[in-house]
């Protein structure tokens, strides 16, 4: 019987075990939940407006094949008469950006057969902003550099190059007459223009290779500048300019590759197109008072939506002209554009006007970088590898700042750094 | 001499080095030396080619090597081939100590492969054979058996240094018959 007792015990005492084990997972569960509520975002609230956003999108989506119909007709129907359009087009002044148009709209021009040897270079930057809670106000900008040769000598070379700025000229930048820090802004166009001289290195580097491409991560249309005063903007994109001489008298196609484009430049010159008026002038539209006005039965598509619509795998658009306002400062440099489909999707590829009006490099620059996209899976593999190489992570940009700190202790330098950024690394409880 | 790899990790007990190649690195069982001192000794015990960036992983091409080259020519330097070393020997001056080194070699230490002379040395007595018995994470019976084949290599089949090991692999296995067989079995 003592036995039986002891054991039955033994069953109640792993039970009562068991138990308090469960309850202790219970609480330190819901003391977790209870924390992070407290710090981190309140995702209960977010996901009822992220109902709200699709219940809103899902509206769109019903209209969306009745649009994409719709501009499919226009498109069409615009091209047997393409030079009247543009003639619009010129003569009108809306609020949105209109493609520039000089053929018919719904050309779909086949891939060409790709060299054998070629040679496809990149750059990219990332930088560590200055912060003013750190121990010193400098900055660092890293720029890759991604030579990739393909063909009989294949052959890579990635690198890439982290730069300090800490000098007054450096800190500092000219803005309306006035000295101001280097702001976000000013140190991203900075950036901006070291990628283009890094590629502009790059191309001159490898000049004796054969049918040479560079490709560059996003626009080459400098739009930010736009909001900036004239005197900085001239910092800029004097030299972008001479950058763009230098590749035109190396006839080295530069281009601006854009994936999953969100412009609507081609939708808008057709959505001029739909409006009854002879030239259009959107500050004056007669049509206000209509519940719809003429030109919006297309309006929310994007170009995108209207060529993969349009184009087969590795067929590319007719070009197109910008009207983006900064290009009035390019002079001979005017940017072009044409659509793509890369196959996983319909990709924007921007060109200065020399390369448009080239018919053996815009075929050149058809080719390859359908055939980056293709090798890239999707996303054309020289960018990729110059995003890798430049990438500067959140923990690289901590390491950074100790690495300035624990080189100042050694220099035995006075180190202070303010009560927020201490805040911010070590929040207490 | 060229060196065959560069010491990216060290410890008392082995070191791991990058070669300079991909895929080039000293094969499975190899005798190594580092150029430190003291010099160490090891025994190659893992070959590993891998991505050389922790968050990306290579996928498949479907395409031969060539094709890579003359295609995809980024893949090849993203990738590093590394081998890890057991620490065996070491030496201050001119004689071989059979004892782990006082101090890892430094990192970025280059390494080569032995000279015959230092295999023999390196072999002649059953030292390495207990090294690799007493590591724990190697594959002892493995490395045993190359170590052994690259050995008796430089004495040309040598029948009474075969035997001299054998006998002592035995005294080693002497509570397990069956793994010394096969071993035995394989070395023959």
């Amino acid at each position: 019987m003592k036995v039986v007792r002891r054991a039955n015990l033994n069953w109640k005492a792993r039970f009562f075990y068991a138990f308090k084990v469960v309850l202790f997972i219970y609480f330190v569960t819901n003391l977790k939940r209870v924390i992070f509520s407290l710090t981190l975002l309140n995702f209960h609230l977010v996901k009822s407006q992220i109902d709200t956003m699709l219940g809103e999108r899902k509206h769109f989506v019903d209209e969306f094949s009745e649009k994409i119909k719709l501009a499919q007709h226009e498109l069409h129907n615009k091209s047997q008469n393409w030079e009247e359009l543009s003639q619009k087009i010129e003569q009108s002044k809306t609020s949105w950006l209109l493609a520039g148009i000089s053929s018919a709209l719904d050309i779909r021009i086949p891939l060409s057969d790709r060299p054998v040897n070629y040679t496809a270079i990149s750059s990219d930057g990332s930088q560590i902003f200055p912060d003013r809670h750190e121990v010193l106000p400098c900055y660092l900008i890293n720029i890759s550099s991604v030579v990739l040769n393909y063909g009989e000598n294949g052959s890579a070379n990635l690198s890439s190059d982290p730069v300090l700025f800490f000098k007054d000229e450096d800190r500092f930048a000219i803005w309306e007459g006035k000295k101001i820090p280097a702001n976000s802004n000013i140190i991203s166009h900075k950036r901006t223009l070291m990628e283009f001289e890094r590629l502009l290195q790059l191309a001159s580097e490898n000049s004796d290779r054969e049918n040479i491409i560079s490709i560059s991560d996003g626009t080459l249309i400098l739009w930010s500048l736009e909001g900036s005063p004239a005197d900085f903007k001239k910092v800029i994109l004097e030299p972008f300019l001479k950058i763009m001489d230098e590749f035109k008298n190396r006839r080295v196609p530069i281009v601006g590759y854009i994936s999953y484009p969100g412009s609507t430049d081609v939708v808008n010159a057709l959505r001029l197109g739909l409006c009854p008026e002879k030239v259009s002038y959107c500050n004056q539209c007669p049509y206000t008072e209509l519940p719809k006005l003429p030109c919006s039965p297309i309006e929310g598509l994007t170009d995108r939506n209207l060529f993969s619509s349009l184009l087969k795998e590795g067929e590319m658009s007719s070009v197109f002209r910008s009207s983006s306002k900064i290009l009035k400062s390019y002079s001979d440099h005017h940017i072009y554009f044409f659509y793509l489909n890369i196959g996983a999707e319909v990709a924007r590829v921007e060109i200065p006007k020399w390369v448009a009006e080239d018919p053996d490099i815009l075929k050149l620059v058809h080719t390859l970088v359908y055939d980056q996209a293709k090798k890239g899976k999707g996303y054309p593999v020289v960018i990729s590898e110059s995003h890798e190489q430049a990438v500067v992570r959140g923990k690289d940009r901590n390491f950074f700042f100790d690495l300035v700190k624990e080189s100042m202790v050694k220099a035995d330098f006075n180190v202070s750094i303010s009560r927020k950024g201490i805040s911010k690394r070590v929040p207490g409880v | 001499m060229e060196h065959i790899g560069e010491v990216i990790e060290s410890s008392t007990k082995g070191f791991t080095a990058q070669s300079p190649k991909i895929g080039k690195s000293p094969s499975f069982g190899t005798f190594v030396k580092t150029d430190s001192t003291p010099v160490v000794y090891g025994l190659v015990y893992e070959i590993i080619t891998q991505s050389s960036e922790p968050g990306r992983k290579p996928t498949a091409y479907d395409m031969s090597i060539d094709e890579l080259k003359r295609e995809q020519p980024q893949i090849f330097e993203l990738l590093k081939t590394e081998f890890h070393v057991l620490t065996m020997a070491h030496s201050q001056s001119k004689e071989i100590q059979f004892t782990l080194s006082p101090l890892p070699p430094p990192i970025h230490s280059f390494i080569y492969e032995c000279t015959s002379k230092e295999k023999r040395e390196l072999s002649e007595q059953d030292f390495f054979l207990r090294a690799i018995m007493s590591s724990s994470n190697v594959p002892v019976d493995d490395l045993i058996i190359s170590s052994l084949s690259n050995a008796d290599k430089i004495r040309k089949n040598d029948d009474e240094y075969i035997v001299r090991m054998g006998k002592s692999l035995s005294r080693y296995f002497k509570d397990d018959y069956e793994r010394l067989s096969s071993i035995l079995r394989r070395i023959l």
